[in-house]
């Protein structure tokens, strides 16, 4: 029954081929053939994931006598269903929506043979699957993101997106080498038992094999979760056709979290690996949510949230929450997918009336008038920070007893306390009739998040990783000594403070220093040219190609 | 001092800088597509043909001159913009990386299939380019532009070959990247990065290539597109080339 799984891969495959013979006799209705196996995938898909619900797996599936291996474990099942679910959203969003394109039978190909690869990649029990997967997912990118072949600037930033797949794909592609060099063999489950009984047997220039290993499939997920100094592709990418967009971030753009979790018996024995994964994590989600907060142009904003969210969820990673990253993704892509096929709609209603009530909330969020009438500030600030935090302990000490020995853990319920502060301070600040009644509402609906994600990440982390024992050296790898930890927890939090408090008197002063105001107004230079990232690296690859051409000048072009 | 010799001999037809430039002369000079073909489908068989008759013993500067060769013509590729001399340069940044198995002493059969299999993308993009002189005048980037419009079966085609030409999965040029990559990854670290470096570069200039040669809105000019007879042809060539990259993954990894 689990060998199911290869008919749930090779099916959008079929429909591909089926799609590229057949669709200049039967038109547009071939877009059928492309919904229907994606259908029939997907559902079998939820069978599969049902199974492993019930204990099935993980089982390795062989494919004849070749090297290649598929793989039936909750993750390959899970992230399957995922990405079928939101390729069949978008497949029959795009029947529609597409009609008018003169490729409509292509790009049903390129989707079906990008959910193909997406599938394959997930499913790889083996590092040559794996990695021809992952090759392929960046070069079928590029030319769905390039569907509209008579403009050239969706070609300019697919191509950014390529070439940077193309220098992600090198660490990992050093990774196989080293990996198969080290253990003889292809085969993941195969090297990953190997590393588990004996994790510092090999050793590559004098360091820890593991290390090294994790070191480059961080490197690898970086650029395809688009992390700082990785990114730059993820904001510009949005003259691909709309399916295409929300495909790419509710789902290709995840790749990296399901990387990292792939290889998290690899992971477990590189704790120093982990901490750089949090810091890269962490800088990627205050740069993405920066820059997402100061654009103008709402696609980029939303490009650059999906930064910052990918950042968050490398930050999960690094702090040994593995199966939380999982939990993330999924929640993101099915949020920021129905953000993208929505857009469209919205924009169209919008050229009849914007649908925008004028009440407090538009008034505080988009004419950027808070309200003057305040409830008492000492109140306010003590519901602010301590319910919370309220919350996050007790729901953790109703889930697990021992949370609190776990860094990771910690770490999450600061960024949940910070995050629920900022509701509560931000609904605060509104208008309101009856104050009891909005922070009420508020503390409601933050108990709602907060026991949701801690059941749900419970959840995840049981069936991702049954095993106890494993789960708690993934906490343990990614923990830090407890001083500097502590030490670090308590500047971070006055940091924050701190931002609170700035906020609050430039608002109440209505940013009235002329010496701030300058400062602001360089900060805001810089942030609105996103820290010249872009002009360097343009400048860096003219400067390439001015070297290539003057070689060849000098070299008589022979 | 007679092993030298023959190297050098060698280093004309598996292109080592300088002697790559004959090369690249020569193909400049050719007119006509068929004898370019010739030439792209002898030029790496006679240098293996130097090397394995004359049982030449390979010294060890050879890896760093055939790893420069093969780097400086990748960079170089980025800013061509002429099809013929495109395919000339990443030819000679192809076969210039078939040193490095042969250090290794790998049978000289599957040294055979490494040169046939990195030669056949690029004399099906020769043909193409032929295809494209006939039909505009010049095979060159960014003069037309919008192939994807004008003669979107032609462009399809094209597309696959420069994919299979840069080694791209499943072509057998990716496999036998990987094949470089692993036998250098533990004791040569960095020739594995330089390796890796230059195919960066490959699809760097790949996709340049592509964006000039289909993206835009085309001349409007009514062109003959590839006919069926010539699909089919091209479609068996990499579909051949495709089961042959998966045939020797099984053989070489």
């Amino acid at each position: 029954m689990e060998r199911l799984i290869i008919v749930v891969a090779v099916l959008p495959l079929i429909s591909a081929l089926l799609i590229q013979l057949f669709a200049g006799r039967i038109g547009h209705s071939i877009s059928r053939v492309s919904v229907a196996a994606t259908t029939i995938s997907f559902l079998l898909a939820c069978l599969l994931l049902w199974m492993a619900l019930k204990g099935a797996g993980p089982q390795l599936l062989p494919l004849g006598n070749a090297t290649a291996i598929l793989l039936f474990d909750p993750l390959s099942v899970l992230l399957a269903t995922i990405i079928l679910g939101i390729s069949l959203i978008v497949h029959l969003y795009s029947v529609r929506y597409m009609a008018e394109e003169a490729a409509y039978g292509q790009f049903f190909v390129l989707l079906d043979l990008m959910t193909a690869a997406l599938l394959f990649m997930v499913i790889a029990g083996d590092l040559i699957t794996l990695l021809i997967a992952w090759y392929l997912v960046g070069v079928l990118l590029y030319f769905l993101l390039g569907q509209d072949t008579r403009s050239q600037t969706a070609y300019r930033f697919s191509f950014w997106t390529l070439i940077t797949y193309r220098i992600g794909d090198l660490p990992l592609i050093f990774a196989a080498a080293l990996l198969y060099n080290a253990y003889g063999t292809w085969s993941l489950t195969a090297i990953f038992a190997e590393i588990m009984v004996n994790p510092d047997t090999h050793q590559f220039m004098g360091l820890p094999l593991t290390e090294v290993v994790a070191a480059l499939i961080g490197l690898a997920a970086f650029a395809r979760s688009a992390q700082f100094l990785l990114h730059t592709w993820l904001p510009y990418t949005m003259d691909g056709p709309t399916p295409v967009s929300a495909l790419m971030h509710a789902g290709i753009v995840n790749a990296g979290g399901f990387l990292i979790n792939r290889f998290a018996p690899v992971f477990v024995h590189s704790g120093d690996v982990l901490n750089v994964i949090f810091i890269v994590g962490l800088i990627t989600a205050i740069f993405g949510s920066l820059l997402m907060l100061t654009q103008n142009d709402i696609k980029k904003a939303l490009g650059y949230s999906t930064m910052g969210q990918m950042g968050f969820m490398v930050m999960e990673c690094g702090i040994g929450a593995f199966s939380l990253a999982i939990y993330h993704l999924f929640a993101h892509g099915v949020f920021k997918g129905t953000m993208f096929l929505s857009a469209g709609g919205v924009i169209n209603n919008a050229r009849d009336d914007d649908g925008i009530p004028k009440d407090e909330l538009y008034t505080f969020a988009v004419e950027k008038r808070p309200n003057k009438v305040r409830t008492p500030w000492l109140l306010m600030a003590a519901i602010t920070l301590a319910v919370p935090l309220v919350i996050l302990i007790f729901s953790h000490l109703l889930i697990a007893q021992d949370y609190f020995h776990k860094q990771g853990a910690i770490i999450l319920l600061f960024f949940g306390w910070v995050t629920g502060a900022q509701l509560i301070f931000a609904t605060y600040r509104m208008r309101t009739q009856n104050v009891w009644r909005l922070v009420g509402l508020s503390v409601l609906s933050l108990v709602v998040v907060v026991l949701g994600y801690a059941v749900i990440s419970h959840a995840f982390d049981v069936f991702l990783y049954p095993d106890p024992v494993f789960r708690a050296q993934l906490y343990s790898a990614a923990s830090i000594e407890l001083l500097r930890f502590d030490v670090l927890v308590v500047i971070i939090t006055l940091i924050i403070v701190s931002g609170w408090v700035v906020t609050y008197y430039a608002d109440e002063s209505g940013y009235r220093h002329q010496k701030s105001k300058h400062l602001w107004f360089n900060f805001y230079a810089l942030i609105s040219r996103e820290f010249y990232i872009i002009d360097i690296y343009t400048r860096l690859a003219r400067l390439l190609l001015a070297i290539s051409g003057r070689l060849n000048v000098w070299l008589r072009w022979l | 001092m007679t092993d030298s010799l023959i190297i050098l001999l060698a280093g004309f037809f598996l292109p080592l800088f300088p002697m790559s430039m004959v090369f690249n002369g020569i193909l400049d000079k050719i007119e006509h597509s068929w004898l370019r073909v010739l030439l792209f489908l002898t030029w790496p068989l006679i240098g293996l043909f130097i090397v394995f008759s004359s049982h030449v013993m390979l010294p060890g500067w050879l890896l760093p001159l055939a790893l420069s060769t093969s780097a400086l013509y990748a960079l170089r590729i980025l800013s061509l913009r002429e099809v013929n001399q495109w395919s000339g340069f990443l030819a000679t940044s192809l076969w210039s990386l078939l040193w490095l198995p042969m250090m290794q002493a790998t049978p000289a059969v599957l040294l055979l299939g490494y040169a046939i299999s990195m030669s056949v993308p690029l004399v099906l993009l020769l043909l193409l380019s032929a295809g494209l002189e006939r039909r505009f005048g010049a095979a060159y980037t960014g003069l037309y532009g919008g192939l994807a419009w004008t003669i979107p079966r032609f462009s399809g085609v094209l597309v696959i070959v420069i994919m299979a030409a840069i080694a791209t999965p499943l072509f057998p040029t990716f496999f036998i990247m990987l094949d470089l990559v692993i036998e250098s990854v533990s004791a040569t670290p960095l020739v594995a990065m330089v390796l890796l470096l230059i195919w960066l570069l490959w699809s760097w200039a790949g996709a340049r290539l592509i964006q000039g040669l289909i993206v835009g809105r085309g001349s409007g000019v009514n062109i003959v597109d590839l006919g069926m007879t010539a699909i089919s042809l091209y479609t068996l060539v990499l579909i051949l080339l495709a089961v042959g990259g998966i045939y020797l993954s099984g053989v070489i990894l």
